[in-house]
């Protein structure tokens, strides 16, 4: 696999094949375990054209960010790297740190993943860009100064002179990512290697970043390496797609052929899994079976193997060559020519699990029901004697039923108050305002204890990283039979129930004795399920219950939630970011910002016809994983991020970032969206389907 | 850390920054490992983030921190005084100078005692408020600290022990420091090499070297370096020489007294420096942005020094000013091994002989010292750490 890519049809490359920018060959990286050598990248080659973007994409462990720090020769001392890595023509493989940091930074540049920690907290940003700056060029402090200003200004930070002088920790995330790239492209690189830049980011934000690294792109011409688990910032952004699995590319082509046609079995998979924001909701998604090898002691043969539907005996004895395909790209397979001219039919490989479609069937009585909550946290200054300077409205007016079969999906950006709704349904405890009754039964009434104690084991929680939420002291058996002893079951219906939930949530018999750490993520996020099953509960919260999980293993996690609700009857309280998930899983949305529900409804009325501009918003910031949808769709990218809940606009409060408020001409109207919080209102008479704006 | 050092008294030699290296070492090796690092760090979502904070910056800076400072200076000045008065009331209540009299030929009667103590303020029969109150007054009024049960009055014993003392844990405690931090930075750059480990297996061993022990060992080496020299080069004893003359003379003469201790107290003092630096320094190197200072053109030794480094001296810029107070009074071995008469020595002195005022004063004097080391911690926190200028 070391020929130039063809380029994508419809968009050819500027000028009829330049030279690449940076050509690996053969790359390969061993770093030394316990249990032995980690082959994390078993010879990848691909080259990147000037101002084109190679998109890698790949599941965790695929071992594409150790691509990304091998090109950029910033791997641990003790990994291992052989083959080529020409950048301009020049190997990079084998310089010393010496050597290598006079390219760094000057002809390749790196974004990275986390911008929080990603910045040396104790310089000013202006100070780091200019020592970027400096560390290449012969310029004074002032004209390097100068210069950082103007990058500053290029990736969008606003009033970039004044801005210069603040330290990292008084950016948000997104503006912090717009430095990172500052610092990329300040020395005007070849490439820029950008190591999954948007996965910490809100959607809206991540909408944004793509666009300043378009600039940056554009700027300096540099050819773009963009390393995403996320197969719609590819389809959006990238012109040649790189499939990896197993620390080897398996799938190689231009973007529009990589999408509508993927003929490695593992890519086919891959996008069957995704969930997709455009896709009816009743299109299941379909997991890949099994788990992504270890890369310790590979078998031989092809590492998809155990997991591929289309599977020959052949297929165990070597591991296949990368061949190209006519009219596609390159592919790792033996069966790509079946696959690719139709005798073997990809629709098929990945049948669609027998009842795994969202039902839309009859919900029971409302098991929760919360009206005009709200929670505030004091702000406080000073170490010793801490004084009150303000108030964080985390929520401020939050209302929702929730019914029994019935799955209520909580999105908005970050700090809009989902987790705090979350928090206060499970505090059991009367809130600060509002009302929360479970069950029928209103917290706030001075309860028995005995009532308590139901009520705790009719709403469980299930936790975003199954690592965290596990003790990893206790085997699995203990740390399902925990919540049944403490409602005081006794042994022997212990070991049966713990029994009975591990076959409902899919797991074998054989793990009862194993420690959290001997199993998979998705294995643990079961365990997390099935403990929060244990006590029978009516609603379970679910806090990003898959967002920490691979792709393929993603789609099981959720088509088994839906299983489980469908037949115990359950309500679902869910919050996640990733809103294509929401779209397969959620049967009705309440959309939030700064702490108010904006919008609420079906999730079918609310993704075909949203009526709020933050909804709109939202949705629009969405990639789609279909290259062409993502070229052809408007959209519609927020300025700004989300403010702080502690001065709440006296109006609506989302009026600072509308795009309809600054659309409006009605002076009264806009009046209106300044001084008056709009009350959620149905969109049609008799409508399910709410929402809070007053334009529309 | 602070709370820790300060707990620790005469018999714990110039160890500021002292831990157990052992057990660090081991949680290192298992914090570290260098394939199973997830690469997928921050997948869990946006929800991590911190709030947006909008702060300015600008010329208030400067006020904001001389206010803190200040503040911070008044409250510690508070603890002082409340700290040695209640040494006073303990110390009058724990240590009975008639005890002292105990043993003297011939046989005085108590009220011969007593009344020998009265001129010093020690006369037990007078109520503790009074001469408590007689005290402070002394101490507000005139700066007497009072005198010793023998009629020694304090102030001049406490004046000359602390240049004694400073010279000798001054010149030690920056050459610790130095020694240290050098170090750290040699062998965490180049973890588990031959250099890192030996460096460490020096450190652990002087680590668990009594103080009694390491200084006869440098009074031994500067005994034998005279001989084999034919020089009496190195003094053992002694903070100077008693006939010496000449303000050159008398500089070169102090030196040669101060070379042997110092040494000494450094070896000791150099070992908790170097191990806590180096842990500290290791976590920020393995930062994200050192590996972004490097992605801009840094080398790995470039990117340490002018990011990690910077970042990780601030909490050993605080536990060095916190442990000033213990390194004064703490290098009692030291002081008696070489026959210098420094506060770590007074003290010891002041608790045997039953000296109310002395023991005081020697409070006073540790209390200050903490106060001092604090408000330096803050202003060496706020020229380290420039954000906490904006905070």
């Amino acid at each position: 696999m070391s020929i130039t890519l063809a380029p994508a049809p419809e968009r050819p490359a500027p000028g009829g094949g330049p030279a690449p920018v940076l050509s690996v060959r053969d790359l390969r990286i061993t770093f030394p375990s316990e249990a032995g050598p980690v082959e994390a990248v078993r010879g990848v080659s691909f080259d990147v054209l000037p101002g084109r973007t190679l998109g890698i994409v790949g599941e965790s462990g695929s071992g594409k960010s150790a691509t990304a720090m091998g090109v950029m020769g910033l791997l641990p001392p003790t990994a291992r790297m052989s083959g080529e890595v020409l950048l301009g023509g020049r190997d990079l493989v084998g310089l010393d740190d010496t050597r290598l940091s006079r390219v760094r930074g000057r002809e390749i540049g790196m974004v990275f993943q986390d911008p929080l920690s990603a910045l040396t907290p104790i310089f000013s940003v202006g100070r780091l860009l200019s020592d970027a700056l400096r560390v290449h060029q012969s310029l004074s402090k002032q004209a390097a100064w100068e210069r950082a200003v103007e990058l500053l200004d290029l990736v969008g930070i606003p009033e970039p002179r004044r801005r210069a002088r603040s330290f990292p920790h008084e950016f948000s995330g997104g503006m912090r990512q717009r430095v990172v790239i500052a610092l990329a492209m300040a020395n005007a690189p070849s490439v820029i290697v950008a190591d999954e830049p948007t996965t910490a980011l809100d959607v809206t934000v991540q909408a944004q970043i793509l666009d300043v690294l378009r600039t940056a792109q554009a700027e300096t011409g540099a050819g773009v390496v963009l390393i995403t688990h996320d197969l719609g910032v590819v389809a959006g952004y990238a012109d040649e797609v790189a499939v990896m699995y197993a620390g080897r590319i398996v799938e190689r082509a231009g973007v529009d052929a990589l999408f509508r046609r993927p003929t490695m079995p593992y890519t086919i998979g891959l996008l069957g899994a995704v969930p997709r924001p455009d896709a009816p909701q009743d299109r299941p998604l379909v997991p890949i079976g099994g788990e992504p090898p270890s890369l310790v002691a590979l078998p031989t043969g092809c590492p998809f193997a155990d997991r591929c539907p289309a599977v020959l005996d052949r297929c165990r004895t070597a591991e296949p060559e990368a061949v190209p395909v006519a009219g596609h790209g390159q592919v790792a397979c033996l069966r790509a020519e079946e696959i690719a001219d139709g005798r073997l039919r990809a629709d098929a490989l990945f049948p669609a699990p027998a009842g795994s479609t969202v039902d839309t069937g009859t919900t029971g009585e409302v098991v929760l029901r919360v009206s005009g909550l709200a929670k505030t946290f004091p702000v406080t200054k000073g170490a010793f004697l801490k004084r009150r300077t303000g108030t964080l409205h985390a929520v401020s007016d939050v209302e929702f039923d929730l019914r029994a079969g019935e799955t209520l999906g909580l999105v908005g950006e970050s700090g809009s108050g989902k987790t705090t709704t979350l928090l206060e349904v499970l505090r059991l405890r009367p809130p600060e305002r509002g009302r929360i009754e479970v069950a029928g039964t209103d917290v706030a009434g001075p309860l028995p204890a005995d009532r308590l104690r139901e009520l705790r084991g009719a709403v469980q929680i299930v936790m975003q990283d199954p690592m965290g939420s596990l003790d990893p002291r206790l085997t699995v058996f203990q740390l399902l039979a925990e919540p049944l002893q403490a409602v005081g079951v006794d042994r022997p219906a212990v070991r049966a129930r713990v029994a009975e939930l591990l076959g409902l949530v899919g797991l074998d018999a054989s793990v009862t004795e194993r420690f959290p750490a001997a199993l998979s993520g998705g294995q643990r996020q079961r365990v997390g399920i099935a403990r929060a099953l244990a006590t029978r509960p009516r609603i379970v919260v679910l806090d990003e219950p898959v967002s920490a999980l691979d792709v393929s293993v993603q789609a099981g996690v959720v088509n088994l939630l839906t299983r489980l609700k469908r037949e115990l009857g359950l309500a679902y309280l869910v919050v996640a970011h990733d809103l294509a998930v929401m779209r397969h899983f959620a049967d009705r949305i309440a959309v939030m910002y700064l702490g108010h529900v904006v919008e609420s409804g079906s999730t079918e009325a609310l993704f075909t016809d949203p009526r709020h501009p933050y909804t709109e918003a939202l949705l629009s910031a969405i990639p789609v994983p279909d290259p062409r949808r993502e070229r052809t769709r408007e959209r519609i990218v927020l300025d700004g991020e989300q403010p702080s809940a502690t001065d709440l606009p006296q109006g609506c409060v989302f009026v600072d970032r509308c795009p309809l408020y600054r659309r409006l001409t009605d002076d009264g109207l806009r009046e209106r969206c300044r001084t008056q919080r709009p009350a959620l209102g149905p969109a049609a008479p008799g409508s399910d389907h709410r929402h809070a704006c007053h334009a529309r | 850390m602070s709370r820790h050092q300060a707990a620790i008294t005469s018999d714990s030699e110039g160890s500021a920054a002292r831990f157990h290296p052992a057990e660090s070492h081991v949680e290192h090796a298992q914090n570290r490992p260098t394939a199973t690092r997830p690469p997928h760090r921050a997948r869990y979502g946006p929800e991590r983030r911190t709030a947006y904070r909008d702060r300015r910056t600008g010329a208030r800076e400067g006020g904001a921190v001389l206010r803190h400072v200040m503040r911070k200076a008044v409250g510690w000045l508070a603890m002082i005084v409340v700290a040695t008065n209640a040494t006073y009331v303990l110390a009058s209540w724990f240590l009975d100078p008639r005890s002292n009299y105990l043993g003297t030929r011939p046989i005085r009667t108590e009220a011969e005692i007593d009344r020998a103590l009265a001129p010093y303020n020690l006369d037990p029969r007078v109520p503790l408020v009074d001469r408590w109150w007689h005290w402070l007054r002394d101490v507000v009024l005139h700066f007497d600290w009072g005198k010793s049960p023998v009629g020694a009055p304090v102030n001049d014993e406490i004046g000359f022990r602390v240049l004694v003392s400073g010279q000798l844990v001054t010149a030690a405690t920056l050459l610790s420091v130095l020694l240290g931090v050098a170090l750290s930075v040699s062998t965490a750059s180049r973890q588990y090499g031959w250099w890192d480990r030996f460096t460490q297996l020096v450190s652990v061993f002087l680590f668990n070297v009594p103080t009694a022990v390491a200084a006869l060992g440098v009074v031994l080496v500067g005994i034998w370096l005279n001989q084999s020299l034919g020089l009496r080069f190195l003094y053992v004893a002694g903070e100077k020489s008693p006939t010496v003359e000449g303000l050159l003379p008398t500089l070169a003469d102090r030196l040669q007294h101060l070379i042997l201790p110092t040494l000494s107290l450094t070896l000791l003092g150099y070992v908790g420096y170097h191990l806590t630096q180096r842990t500290l320094l290791l976590d920020a190197i393995d930062s994200d942005y050192v590996r972004t200072a490097r992605a801009t053109g840094l080398t790995r030794a470039q990117a340490i020094r002018r990011h990690a480094l910077r970042a990780s001296l601030i909490p050993t810029a605080t536990s060095l000013a916190f442990g000033i107070p213990a390194v004064f009074t703490g290098a009692v071995v030291t002081e008696t091994v070489f026959g210098w008469n420094g506060m770590g020595q007074y003290f010891t002195q002041t608790i045997a002989k039953n000296d109310v005022h002395g023991a005081v004063a020697v409070a006073a004097f540790g209390a200050a010292m903490t106060a001092i080391g604090a408000v330096l911690a803050d202003i060496a926190v706020v020229v380290l750490d420039p954000r906490v200028r904006v905070n």
